[in-house]
C-alpha cells in the first residue's frame, strides 16, 4: 500500500455467515476498509451500485444474483470500470474458473481457501488500486 | 365272421392236406360201393382192391394229421404219393386196362402239379405213368406195343399235358396271389404311414398351439417396453401393449394405418440421415425411415438412443433396438423396434449429478469455515498458541483436509461415471511429472521411515493433463508408502517399449491377496491387508487412478505377493519414443 493513499474500500458477499465473517476478517487483516457485508446477490449488487467500492469479494453461488452475474453487471457499468473483483467458489473445475475470469474477475479462489492466501492477494490488489 | 373262420379252419385260403385229400377219399368210397354193388364190375384181384382201400384210409388219416400243424406241411406230398399207389392198386385189382378207375389218378396229379415248381409236373406225370403201366411194371402183361400199351402211353401224355397246364395255371394263380398280397402289404404300410403322419401332424399342431399361446402370453406381458413391428416400408403391422401404453394409442388406431417414422422426432431422423450421407433426393424415398433401419437392414442389431414423439407432443427418450424380420428364405420382410423408456433413467442420472454437486458444495462450505478459522487461530499474533494447542490444531487441520480429499474424490468419481471428466492435455515429457510426485511424497516417506527412489533411465514424451496424471502418480506413491512398513522401500520407475510408456510403483509392503487383485479397481473396495492393518482409506484412490490412466488412452495393472510387495503399473501411449 502506498503511504498516504486512502485504504481501498471493500464489500463482501457470501450467503454463508461464517465465510462472510472469515472474508471480512481477512479484509481487515489486510488493512483494507470493509464497507459492507451482504448475504445475497441482489443486495450485494445494490451495495456495489450505492457505495462503488474499490474491491468486491463475491461468492459465486448465492441466492438472488450469482457472483458471476454481479461480475458481468459491474463490467457492463462504465462507472464501476476501476473496480476489482475476487470470486470465491466451491466449484473447482477449470470450466468454472475460466468462466470467472471471462466474467471479469481478477482472482478466482476455490473453496476452501486459505485466509492467509486471501489476505496476500487482497494486499497485492490494494497496492494496484492505490497505484 | 363265422363263415370267414370256417373258411380259414377248412384251409380254403391255403388248402390243408386233408381238404386236398377229401375228393380222392370220396371218389374211393364211391368206387368201393360201385365195386361191391354194381353187377358188371370185375374184381380181378381182391387183395389189390383191399390194399388200395387201406392205402386211402392211411393217406386220409395222414392228411388229417399233417393238417394239424403248419410245420408238418412239407411232408404232405406223401399223401398224393400214397394216393397214386392206391389208384394204381385199385386199377390193377379192377381189371387193369379195362378198369373204370384209372382216371382217379387225375386228383393226386392235380395235387402234385399244383405245387410250385416245374419238377412237380414230372412227379404228377410219373404218378400217371405208374397207374397206367402197373400191369407192365408188375410183369402181368407182356404184350408190348399192343393197343393196351399204346393207350397207356397216350393217357400218360394227356395226363402230362394236363399236369403242365395245371402247373402253369397254379403258377399264374400264385403270382396273382403274390401280387395281391404285395399290394395288400403296401396298402397296410401306407395306411400305417398315414396314421403316423396324422399323429405327427396332431403333435405338431399341439406344439404350434403351445408356441402360439406362449407367444401371445409374452406379447401381452411386455407392458413396459414398446414393441412395434413394421413391413419393409415402415407401415406398422404389430403394436404391443407396451407401445399402446407408451403412446396412449390403441393397436386398432395404429396397425396398417401409420408408419413408424411418424413416431420419431423428425430432426433426429434427419440428423442421422445426414450422418449416413445419403445422396440427396431420388434414391432414398424416405430418408428418415431409411436412417432408422440402416444398420438393421445391413444385418446388424442396432441399439441407440432416440426420441419418440407422442401425438400430444410429449417427447419420450428411448433406448431403441432395431432388428430386421426375416422370412424362411432369409429375406427381410420388415423390422422390429423394441424401445425402453429412458425417462426414469435420465431423471435418476440428473438427480445423481445434482446430488453430487449439492454434496460437494454443502460439504465444501463448512470445510471452508473450519479450515479458514483454524488457520486464523494458528496465525493469531495477538494471542500465540502453546505448543500443545498447536498440536491439537494439527490434528484438526489434518482431519479437515482428509475430509476435503474425500469430497474431492467422490466428486471426481461421479464425474468419471457421468462422462463429465475432461482432460487439459498438453504434449510434455513424463519424467518431470513423476519427479514432482516423488518430491511431494518425500516428507511422508521420511516420516514413515521408508526410502523412496525415482528410477527414470529414458524420459518419454506424452500427451497428458499434468495435474490429473500427477494426481494419479500421487495416489500410487502414497498408497505404496501407506502399505509399506518402516524400513521398506518404494521405487517409482519409468520403462517402456514403444509405443507405450510404463510407469511402475513398486513397494516392499504387505502385499495383496491374489483373489482380491481383480477387485482392487472397484469403487469402495478395500483389500483385507488394508483393513487388517487399519490403513486409512475409503477405496476410491485406485478407481480414480485407473480412470485417469484410461482417459489418457492407457490402463492399469497390478502384481502382488503377500508379505513381499506389490507393483502397480500404468501404461500410457507415447508421442515420441524417447528424448535425449
Amino acid at each position: 500500500m502506498i503511504a498516504g493513499a486512502p485504504a481501498p474500500r471493500v464489500i463482501v458477499a457470501d450467503d454463508d455467515a461464517d465465510i462472510r465473517a472469515l472474508v471480512a476478517i481477512s479484509v481487515t487483516k489486510a488493512g483494507l476498509v470493509l464497507v459492507d457485508k451482504f448475504p445475497d446477490g441482489s443486495s450485494a449488487w445494490e451495495g456495489v451500485q450505492g457505495s462503488a467500492p474499490d474491491l468486491a469479494v463475491l461468492d459465486v453461488s448465492m441466492p438472488g444474483l450469482t457472483g458471476l452475474q454481479i461480475c458481468r453487471l459491474i463490467r457492463a457499468d462504465a462507472r464501476l470500470s476501476g473496480m476489482r473483483i475476487i470470486l470465491l467458489s466451491a466449484a473447482v473445475d477449470d470450466a468454472s474458473r475460466q468462466a470467472g475470469f471471462v466474467g471479469g474477475a481478477v482472482e478466482y479462489l476455490p473453496k476452501p481457501f486459505s485466509p492467509r492466501d486471501l489476505i496476500e492477494r487482497l494486499s497485492v490488489l490494494s497496492d494496484r488500486v492505490g497505484a | 365272421m363265422r363263415l370267414a373262420r370256417l373258411y380259414t379252419r377248412l384251409g380254403f385260403g391255403n388248402p390243408s392236406p386233408l381238404l386236398k385229400q377229401l375228393p380222392t377219399a370220396i371218389l374211393f368210397v364211391i368206387a368201393i360201393v360201385v365195386v361191391m354193388i354194381a353187377p358188371g364190375v370185375q374184381v380181378s384181384n381182391q387183395l389189390a382192391v383191399s390194399s388200395s382201400a387201406i392205402a386211402i384210409v392211411v393217406a386220409t388219416a395222414l392228411a388229417a394229421v399233417l393238417s394239424r400243424k403248419e410245420s408238418w406241411r412239407y411232408l404232405s406230398l406223401i399223401v398224393p404219393t400214397i394216393d397214386v399207389l392206391a389208384v394204381a392198386a385199385l386199377r390193377y385189382g379192377s381189371g387193369e386196362a379195362i378198369s373204370m378207375f384209372g382216371s382217379f389218378v387225375i386228383l393226386p396229379l392235380i395235387w402234385f402239379a399244383a405245387e410250385a415248381g416245374r419238377r412237380f409236373i414230372v412227379f404228377g406225370t410219373l404218378g400217371a405213368v405208374v397207374v397206367s403201366f402197373t400191369q407192365f411194371l408188375l410183369g402181368k402183361s407182356v404184350v408190348v406195343y399192343g393197343p393196351e400199351f399204346m393207350r397207356a402211353i397216350f393217357s400218360c401224355i394227356v395226363f402230362g399235358i394236363a399236369a403242365v397246364v395245371i402247373n402253369e395255371l397254379s403258377r399264374q394263380g400264385r403270382l396273382q396271389v403274390e401280387k395281391v398280397k404285395r399290394f395288400a402289404e403296401q396298402s397296410r404300410l401306407m395306411l400305417a404311414e398315414s396314421r403316423e403322419h396324422a399323429a405327427e401332424l396332431a403333435r405338431s399342431d399341439a406344439k404350434v398351439r403351445a408356441t402360439e399361446q406362449l407367444f401371445r402370453g409374452l406379447w401381452e406381458a411386455i407392458t413396459e417396453q414398446s414393441v412395434i413391428g413394421t413391413d419393409v416400408t415402415g407401415l406398422i403391422d404389430a403394436w404391443n401393449p407396451g407401445a399402446a401404453k407408451m403412446f396412449g394409442l390403441t393397436r386398432k388406431a395404429m396397425v396398417s394405418k401409420r408408419h413408424v417414422d411418424d413416431l420419431h422426432l423428425k430432426t433426429e431422423l434427419m440428423d442421422r440421415a445426414r450422418e449416413l450421407e445419403y445422396p440427396a433426393g431420388a434414391t432414398v424415398l424416405n430418408p428418415g425411415f431409411s436412417a432408422l433401419v440402416e444398420t438393421a437392414r445391413l444385418g446388424a442389431a442396432d441399439v441407440r438412443e432416440w426420441t419418440y414423439l407422442r401425438d400430444d407432443g410429449a417427447h419420450i427418450p428411448v433406448e431403441l433396438s432395431v432388428t430386421a424380420r426375416l422370412d424362411g428364405m432369409g429375406e427381410t420382410i420388415g423390422y422390429l423396434f423394441v424401445a425402453y423408456d429412458m425417462t426414469k433413467a435420465r431423471e435418476v442420472a440428473r438427480l445423481k449429478d445434482e446430488f453430487v454437486g449439492l454434496i460437494s458444495h454443502e460439504l465444501r462450505t463448512p470445510l471452508s469455515s473450519i479450515l479458514g478459522y483454524l488457520e486464523l487461530l494458528r496465525d493469531d499474533d495477538e494471542v500465540p498458541l502453546s505448543d500443545g494447542q498447536l498440536r491439537y490444531l494439527d490434528v484438526a487441520e489434518r482431519n479437515a483436509h482428509r475430509l476435503l480429499r474425500l469430497v474431492g474424490d467422490l466428486l471426481f468419481t461421479a464425474q468419471v461415471e457421468s462422462g463429465k471428466f475432461h482432460l487439459d492435455e498438453r504434449t510434455q515429457p513424463l519424467g518431470p511429472i513423476l519427479a514432482a510426485s516423488v518430491e511431494s511424497a518425500r516428507p511422508a516417506a521420511a516420516a514413515a521411515g521408508i526410502s523412496l527412489h525415482l528410477d527414470v533411465v529414458d524420459d518419454m514424451v506424452i500427451k497428458a493433463d499434468a495435474v490429473r496424471l500427477g494426481q494419479a502418480c500421487d495416489n500410487l506413491i502414497s498408497n505404496a508408502i501407506k502399505f509399506t512398513p518402516s524400513g521398506g522401500a518404494v521405487t517409482v520407475g519409468l520403462t517402456g517399449p514403444s509405443p507405450t510408456a510404463v510407469i511402475t510403483v513398486s513397494d516392499t509392503g504387505m502385499g495383496i491377496a491374489a483373489d482380491e487383485l481383480d477387485k482392487l479397481f472397484s469403487r469402495f473396495f478395500r483389500a483385507t491387508t488394508a483393513t487388517r492393518n487399519a490403513v486409512p482409506g475409503v477405496g476410491l484412490g485406485l478407481v480414480i487412478t485407473r480412470a485417469i490412466a484410461r482417459a489418457h488412452g492407457g490402463d492399469m495393472g497390478v502384481t502382488s505377493e503377500e508379505g513381499v510387495g506389490t507393483v502397480f503399473s500404468m501404461t500410457l501411449p507415447i508421442v515420441e519414443p524417447a528424448i535425449a
